[in-house]
């Protein structure tokens, strides 16, 4: 189990949004052994490869904060003897580094055979340095500046591997999805969606309890290298919600104010 | 003026310094060659067609006299030295010793082959004096062993060589003299116009970019340099023009939303009194610092898409299916406005471009479509053929845009005022208009009821 966010707090006001620390908290799921489980589990190592100390302090304080054990690193030297010696479990590494630049870095680390999964930070935001972030062994890319929540949930989703499970039927609490015959049920209800929610549902089910952010499933879901002017998932969400959560039922798809959504079973 | 007022060197003076000088004074060197070289050629040929004439006459001469008798040969010399006015000919009869019988020489050469005209040095003796010549000389030995010996004297032949000497020097010397005045004028009118344009280069380096070159009208080459040079002149003028203004728009787009953030941290400072109502500005502030920074993006972005950085992304794109996705992807939204979006297709093109991009241009038109359209309107989302060219067109029900703000439309960061308080950047048609330059498209703002934007594929 991993230490979880807290959303923008209190945003109650408006309606199928919710108050982020409550529904974003530890183990709403109500799943009892991971919850034990989680206390026993030491906290998730991260290492910050950063040469700006005011930046590195803001996010090793709000990572801290959020239950990260973070070790930090002011060089690209320093990084690269720190992740070799190995120990984190997820890595966030600025570009533009005195000594090593960040990409040649995480290059190095891959052609050693250390998978650690990599967070790269860069204030380049062009698509084409995206894909070159990408392309030299970074697992995700993001652009400064941003907000901490977003760091947060990317990182999340870094330590959290999606579950490729071979099975062809997704489960989440009442919630089933077809991969083969392309069908999704609530329960007895059948739900008829369009392929984007299709697609959009499955890649959902396979983060569960995890919160998504928009840039996220933008980049994910719709493979958008741009950010659209009007906010298109927050429409197609919207769909996708009244379709899985219909007024009678709990909700199952969280809209967390000013974050992102978050997708788990009724409690 | 400027030439002549410059500092002269301690071995040239400024102006021989010049090109345009030193080649005047090349081209009068060759002049000078090749004109030395035929006048030699003249004399050299009219000197052999002399001394050839002169050899078949005294050749003649000596065939005839030698064919006579003694008698008739020693009056034959004498009559033809009497009739010789001009004092040019030579004969002389002598002895198989040596000794002078007859004629006007004093002495026979030596080293002459008989029948054979050759130069030769002899002395002329007759009742005016004694003197030495040159001469063609041909001598026979006569049948008693005598020997006769005709010639004439060749100083015609240097006499040419002097006409030609003068010739050539009263021809090449003011020729010389006028080729090195041309060059001293021309040099310093080059001068004085490279000294111009360096004055106003220099201007222009200052920072006065309203400076040309200067032109004479002419149109040599010196002026169509000049003609191109102040083109792009022009165009550097207004592209500083363009990032100046582009640079006040980025201040207003900027300042406008951090004016707002600045404002709304001061009252809420001042005035919030729990802990939710300053989180509520700071959530505004946050919002506000937000849009600050998908100006700096969208900015980005089209400078990376200017850049034409990505042309290696280029493959064949079908039109089609790209509309009905766009169409598939804006319709929610649409109709969450109540605004009708359809989509018509009534061609089937595919083009050559980078699918993201073309993507990601129709989709900021729809998206402006629908914004700008009221609530019950409609936006039409085709794919037609006309002119043998495919077009995606965009209408809407909407406003519209002025015919005299269209143009302006496609700069970075223009919104049309009757839409400044809808949200949105002033950069969606600006990124439109960057990709489809980048594509070789034709992008166009249609008049029309409403607004009709449209994106033209000429075939390729």
């Amino acid at each position: 189990m991993l230490p979880m966010l807290e959303g923008q707090e209190n945003n109650s006001r408006g309606e199928g949004e919710s108050d982020g620390r409550r529904l974003w908290a530890p183990d709403a799921v109500g799943n009892d052994s991971a919850a034990s489980a989680a206390e026993n589990e030491p906290m998730p190592k991260l290492l910050l490869i950063e040469d700006d100390k005011e930046t590195a302090e803001e996010i090793t304080t709000e990572l801290g904060d959020r239950g990260f054990d973070v070790s930090w690193a002011a060089d690209g030297i320093e990084g690269l003897a720190k992740a070799r010696s190995g120990g984190a479990d997820a890595m966030i590494v600025d570009r533009l580094l005195p000594g090593m630049d960040g990409l040649t870095i995480i290059e190095t680390l891959r052609g050693e055979g250390i998978r650690t999964p990599v967070l790269v930070l860069s204030a380049l935001g062009a698509v084409d340095e995206r894909v070159r972030g990408l392309r030299s062994g970074g697992d995700d890319y993001l652009t400064k500046p941003f907000a901490t929540v977003e760091l947060v949930a990317r990182i999340e989703a870094l330590l959290r591997r999606p579950t490729e499970s071979p099975d062809t039927v997704l489960r989440v609490g009442p919630l089933e999805l077809d991969l083969i015959k392309r069908t999704a049920k609530r329960g007895e209800r059948n739900i008829e969606l369009l392929p984007r929610e299709f697609r959009l549902l499955e890649y959902m089910m396979r983060r569960k309890d995890q919160m998504l952010t928009r840039a996220m499933l933008l980049e994910e879901v719709w493979n958008y290298k741009f950010v659209p002017q009007t906010n298109l998932v927050d429409v197609h969400m919207g769909r996708l919600r009244h379709k899985v959560d219909e007024p009678n039922e709990l909700p199952m798809i969280t809209n967390v104010r000013g974050v992102g959504f978050i997708l788990r079973a009724p409690a | 003026m400027c030439a002549a007022s410059g500092s002269s060197s301690v071995l040239l003076p400024d102006f021989a310094r010049t090109t345009t000088f030193r080649s005047t004074l090349a081209i009068a060197g060759a002049f000078v060659l090749g004109t030395v070289v035929l006048f030699g050629f003249v004399y050299w040929q009219t000197a052999a067609y002399l001394t050839s004439s002169f050899d078949a006459l005294i050749t003649g001469e000596l065939h005839i006299i030698a064919g006579e008798s003694p008698e008739r040969q020693l009056a034959h010399i004498d009559e033809r030295l009497d009739n010789d006015p001009r004092r040019v000919r030579i004969a002389g009869l002598f002895g198989a010793d040596g000794h002078r019988i007859a004629g006007n020489m004093e002495s026979l050469p030596g080293g002459l082959t008989p029948d054979v005209p050759a130069a030769a040095v002899v002395v002329r003796v007759d009742n005016q004096g004694r003197e030495t010549e040159k001469v063609r000389l041909a001598t026979e030995p006569l049948p008693d062993g005598n020997i006769l010996a005709i010639g004439r004297n060749i100083e015609e032949v240097a006499g040419i060589a002097n006409i030609v000497r003068r010739a050539l020097i009263l021809s090449l010397l003011p020729a010389f003299g006028l080729a090195v005045v041309i060059g001293l004028v021309l040099s310093l009118r080059a001068r004085r116009r490279l000294s111009e344009v360096n004055r106003r280069i220099q201007s222009i380096v200052a920072g006065d970019l309203r400076e040309r070159l200067p032109t004479r009208k002419s149109n040599d080459p010196f002026d169509q340099l000049a003609a191109s040079v102040n083109l792009m002149l022009g165009e550097i003028e207004a592209l500083v023009h363009e990032i100046a203004g582009v640079g006040n728009d980025i201040a207003h787009d900027l300042r406008t939303p951090l004016t707002r953030v600045r404002a709304r941290l001061e009252r809420g400072r001042a005035r919030a009194t729990t802990l939710d109502e300053l989180r509520t500005v700071v959530d505004q502030s946050i919002g506000g610092l937000d849009q600050s920074l998908a100006v700096v993006t969208a900015l980005l972005r089209i400078a990376e898409i200017e850049h034409n950085r990505r042309l290696e992304c280029f493959g064949q794109v079908q039109l089609a299916p790209l509309l009905r996705e766009v169409g598939d992807l804006y319709e929610p939204i649409a109709e969450d406005k109540r605004v009708t979006l359809q989509v018509e297709v009534t061609d089937e093109a595919t083009v050559h471009g980078d699918r993201d991009l073309l993507f990601e241009a129709v989709a900021n038109l729809v998206d402006n479509a629908v914004k700008f359209t009221p609530e019950g309107g409609r936006v039409t989302l085709a794919l037609l053929r006309r002119d043998g060219e495919s077009v995606i067109q965009v209408k809407d029900t909407g406003p519209g845009i002025p015919e005299t703000e269209r143009e302006a439309v496609g700069k970075r960061f223009y919104r049309s005022d009757k839409s400044r308080n809808t949200e949105g950047l002033g950069l969606g048609l600006s990124l439109v208009a960057a990709i489809v330059k980048l594509h070789g498209f034709r992008f166009t703002i249609a008049a029309g009821p409403g607004c009709a934007t449209e994106i033209a594929f000429p075939p390729r």
